[in-house]
């Protein structure tokens, strides 16, 4: 996989949930610039491509990072690959670079610090990005559906498994 | 390839100290979140009072929360300083006119190093 330079881009991540969207926005070295969840009812996908296409119009970001839901253990619905798809084709018509980034990469990361599950690697993420901290949800019991709030932290997991290692070992640093 | 700044950060430093954008309004002492929100949108440009007011509030240096207006504004002067460079070298020698210029060169040489700002 090839690795994103972080100082010299502004990524959005998205990641989309059953209503909507997660989103970060980060530039230079690995600092948040924006970050929330979007949300659409009824024509869901149109909606949320307008939203996208917002947030292309006002951070201007040079790559836009998303899942890679073309592998076969991939359980995302159709809708969703549908509105991946357009993602992208809306960015290769703003001229943007686009990076996908497979659960199983995300797992691999993050593995070295011991975080295999989504709360777990949302944990990591709240330690390396502290802004992100007081939106990091309570661990789901069973019982419970996904809070809207883990899709920023899984937005955020793919930006930092895209960035190089040495910048985030750095980022862990500071 | 490198990334601009963006015209202000007003939303990032907001959403960093937690605050609402109806919260924000009352601190730089506007009167309803619809300004703020026009300014995080980059629909509106900022007062010097609405300026100052951020960098109080956020303990930022105004550069860094109007970080792309910033640039802009050194690149202009920076052109504007060249302008005025070549006009006191035509204009004739004096201990002032050498001041000027070596105050002049510094702004040019500081401005020089930093990408260029897209507009």
């Amino acid at each position: 996989m090839k690795r994103l330079s972080p100082e010299i881009c502004r990524i959005l991540a998205i990641d989309p949930t059953t209503c909507g969207f997660g989103f970060v926005v980060l530039e230079g070295q690995m600092s948040l610039v924006d970050w929330g969840v979007k949300r659409a009812k009824r024509d869901k996908n149109a909606k949320c491509l307008a939203k996208v296409l917002d947030l292309i119009r006002q951070y201007q970001p040079t790559v836009i990072v998303f899942e890679d839901c073309s592998g076969r253990e991939s359980r995302r619905h159709e809708r969703i690959k549908e509105f991946l798809e357009e993602v992208k084709n809306l960015a290769t018509n703003n001229k943007i670079k686009t990076r996908k980034v497979s659960r199983h990469t995300l797992k691999k990361t993050f593995a070295s610090e011991r975080a295999s599950s989504r709360y777990e690697i949302a944990t990591v993420i709240a330690k390396r990005l502290p802004d992100l901290a007081p939106l990091l949800p309570p661990r789901r019991q069973p019982w419970m559906s996904e809070d809207a709030r883990m899709h920023i932290f899984n937005a955020a997991a793919m930006v930092l498994a895209l960035i190089s290692p040495a910048t985030a070992s750095q980022q862990m640093a500071n | 390839m490198s990334f601009h700044k963006l015209p202000n950060y007003v939303r990032t430093y907001r959403k960093k100290s937690g605050f609402s954008q109806d919260e924000l309004a009352f601190l730089v002492g506007a009167k309803t979140g619809a300004k703020v929100c026009r300014y995080e949108r980059f629909a509106r440009g900022p007062s010097l009072r609405a300026v100052l007011a951020f960098e109080a509030v956020f303990e930022i240096p105004a550069r860094e929360i109007f970080a792309g207006i910033y640039r802009q504004i050194e690149r202009d002067v920076h052109d504007r300083s060249v302008i005025l460079i070549r006009r006191l070298t035509i204009a004739g020698r004096g201990y002032l006119t050498a001041r000027k210029l070596e105050l002049l060169r510094t702004i040019c040489a500081r401005t020089a190093t930093r990408p260029t700002q897209r507009p």
